[in-house]
């Protein structure tokens, strides 16, 4: 009896470092900030005012939230199907047994995905700039460039940021798709092979089948990423110009750190992991149905 | 076959050039003194007396003669005004001052102007201020142009002008004395060279602009987060690898589904706690929250669930407790585990941005990510000092990278295993 109530508390002190931090820091913050959700809460003035379901009504009515959501969405849809599928094409050229210096050029095409996104954002503050490397060769090239970033005009910002994020995380998704194609077993190709298989019919008709769990895990975890941009955002264009790039994320962050309406912002963190939640699970749906 | 082989490497080694490519950009332009890759300025002039008299004003003054002539060259088919300044005290330093804001004469090689001398001079002096009005005089080493116009080269000996803060100097002299009166000298087209390539844009981002301490914040921080993650995280995986008890299973699920929660739902309660504790900028606040992370504990958990349990059974029979086991046993077994987990922290802890946003608000505190982000937005023309910055900041993850490579990208595939 006594040895077990030992056993108890050497297994309390095992697990004590993640049941302080994970109480204090996970758990109490989850259920805290839903509960803020529903009060007029400023921060700065201590008084909770609750005030129902107000925060969420405001969020949709609130015209620079719904452009946020836009972004959000233009972001998502713009960015994932390229990141994909440059990682797809680059991965399956990789999986071939007989090409040199495999090993280099996975780790080549993930250095951009260790660096941090404010020295990435940097560098391409640097390069869309007035005298930058982009209006510099189009101008080489011939072609009218206009003499100012491309990040300060509304129609070009969103999308320069979105083409410099898919640079940024291709390098990532290789390393997986790669992973996954190499859990398919080489014998299936060599069948294919001997029953005179072209390479485009091994790819749509072996790869892209087998391929589809991982493929089906880097569009999850890349959604969820995507949804939360927020760093190159907040280094490259703060929002701007007239909340073209404003995401949710950002604006987020404004709602609940510059004006300090943490009620609001504690809604919009909640409107977002909604929208994740619900995301994740149709993309569960569609992965058990086809699989 | 061998064919296609070739093309397909070499398609890899175009595509990782232009992948690579932002990257080479950053480290040669953070080399430039001054402009962009495209438009390297190495020299530029800074007087050419082209101006109107009351423009110069607010580019020179003179010293020892308060008036001096700007005149027309007749020779030059172009119109041409130079300036033309004579002593009026016998043995008087006289010339002129040149204005220069805020020059780091390190970034400089050498200045340059168009001079022709009169009468008995024979020695030119230099004379360097910086903005606190310290102010040094020299003679000039080096041959001299006589008589008639001539380009002269000025290479100032830095070393020889200590007491001046050479980093800050706010005004350049060039001067001359005479035993005689009406000796003078002619002056044109002054100019600056610049050094190229320099490191010099390292050593202003490191001291002036505080990157020497947002690396040492970024370091503790980092440094603890590692080992606290080494020893915590795994303490709670060795319990959920090792030890039967209820609940198990859901406390394993409830780390994974935490990894799923995004962050900007518990920063705003932690900003309030941390602002209750007084905690905000401060170390505390940066540190504790990350000392243990779903990711470590899940990854440690498979480490050691595939070590022998027959160890540490063998162990037990001895008499060893479970700190003892932990501490002596598992701990240095786990060494490749270890070394994915303390890896991936780091650059996990380097490169973030929102959380030491939010819980710090003073200079002092910030971290190098944090400090690169509100510096960009004060000096955004000045691009071969941002880029230094950029790269500092990028460097310790890209070192580690290129010697952990293996480590960083199983951890990865790892952690990524867990859906």
């Amino acid at each position: 009896m006594k040895k077990k109530t030992k056993q108890r508390w050497v297994l309390f002190a095992f697990l004590s470092p993640w049941l302080i931090l994970f109480s204090i820091f996970g758990l109490y913050p989850i259920l805290f900030s839903f509960v803020v959700s529903f009060t007029k809460y400023s921060g700065l003035n201590p008084n909770m005012e609750f005030v129902g379901f107000e925060n969420y009504i405001k969020a949709f009515q609130d015209e620079v939230f719904l452009i946020a959501l836009k972004n959000t969405m233009i972001f998502v849809v713009g960015t994932i199907p390229f990141t994909t599928g440059i990682a797809l094409v680059i991965g399956i050229l990789l999986n071939n047994r007989r090409l040199k210096g495999k090993d280099f050029f996975k780790s080549a095409f993930f250095l951009p995905s260790v660096i941090s996104m404010v020295v990435i954002s940097m560098i391409w503050i640097y390069m869309y700039s007035s005298n930058g490397l982009f209006n510099t060769l189009g101008s080489l090239l011939g072609f009218k460039m206009e003499d100012r970033s491309w990040l300060a005009s509304t129609k070009t910002a969103l999308p320069a940021i979105m083409f410099m994020d898919v640079w940024a995380a291709f390098g990532y998704y290789v390393i997986l798709i790669f992973a996954g194609l190499q859990s398919i077993p080489e014998q299936l190709y060599e069948a294919a092979r001997i029953d005179g298989a072209g390479p485009f019919r091994i790819a749509t008709k072996i790869t892209l089948p087998l391929l589809k769990p991982t493929l089906f895990f880097v569009i999850a975890i890349n959604t969820i990423r995507s949804f939360q941009v927020f760093s190159e955002i907040y280094t490259m264009t703060g929002g701007g110009p007239r909340n073209s790039t404003q995401t949710i994320v950002h604006y987020l962050y404004e709602v609940s750190f510059r004006k300090f309406e943490m009620g609001y912002g504690s809604a919009i963190a909640y409107i977002l992991l909604m929208i994740i939640m619900v995301i994740t699970l149709i993309q569960k749906r569609v992965l058990r149905k086809e699989v | 076959m061998n064919k296609t082989n070739k093309k397909v490497f070499t398609a890899m080694v175009v595509l990782l050039l232009v992948c690579l490519f932002p990257l080479l950009l950053t480290v040669l332009t953070s080399v430039i003194p001054e402009g962009d890759l495209f438009h390297i300025i190495t020299g530029k002039t800074l007087l050419d007396f082209e101006t109107n008299p009351m423009f110069l004003r607010t580019k020179m003054k003179t010293i020892g003669n308060k008036t001096y002539e700007l005149l027309k060259n007749e020779k030059s088919e172009s119109e041409n005004t130079y300036l033309e300044i004579k002593n009026e005290t016998p043995d008087e330093l006289t010339g002129i001052g040149i204005f220069l804001g805020d020059k780091n004469f390190q970034l400089i090689k050498s200045f340059t102007c168009d001079m022709k001398i009169s009468g008995g001079i024979t020695e030119l002096f230099i004379g360097i201020k910086d903005i606190d009005e310290q102010i040094k005089i020299l003679p000039l080493e080096g041959d001299l142009i006589k008589a008639d116009w001539g380009k002269q080269q000025i290479v100032i000996p830095l070393d020889r002008y200590e007491g001046v803060d050479l980093k800050h100097v706010s005004q350049l002299q060039i001067l001359f004395s005479s035993p005689e009166v009406g000796d003078g000298i002619c002056l044109d087209n002054i100019g600056v060279n610049y050094k190229f390539p320099t490191l010099m844009n390292f050593v202003n981002v490191w001291e002036e602009n505080d990157f020497a301490r947002y690396m040492f914040n970024s370091g503790v921080i980092s440094i603890f987060t590692v080992l606290g993650n080494l020893i915590l995280s795994t303490m709670v995986a060795y319990a959920l690898a090792r030890k039967q008890f209820r609940g198990k299973e859901f406390i394993f699920g409830l780390i994974l589904a935490t990894m799923m929660i995004p962050p900007q739902i518990t920063i705003i309660p932690i900003f309030m706690m941390m602002e209750k504790l007084n905690w905000i900028n401060t170390f505390y606040a940066l540190i504790i929250p990350t000392l243990v992370t779903p990711f470590g504990i899940f990854l440690m958990r498979q480490y050691i669930e595939q070590l022998p349990v027959e160890i540490d059974q063998a162990a037990y029979v001895d008499g060893a407790n479970d700190f003892q086991i932990f501490f002596r046993i598992i701990l240095p077994l786990s060494g490749p585990g270890l070394a994915v987990l303390g890896i991936n922290s780091f650059i996990t802890s380097w490169n973030s941005l929102y959380y030491p946003l939010v819980m710090t608000n003073s200079k002092d505190m910030r971290t190098v990510q944090v400090g690169l982000a509100m510096f960009s937005k004060l000096n955004q023309v000045e691009w071969p000092k941002l880029m230094a910055a950029s790269t500092l900041a990028g460097l310790p993850v890209i070192i580690i990278f290129l010697i952990f490579q293996k480590q960083i990208i199983s951890g990865l595939v790892d952690g990524a295993v867990k859906s």
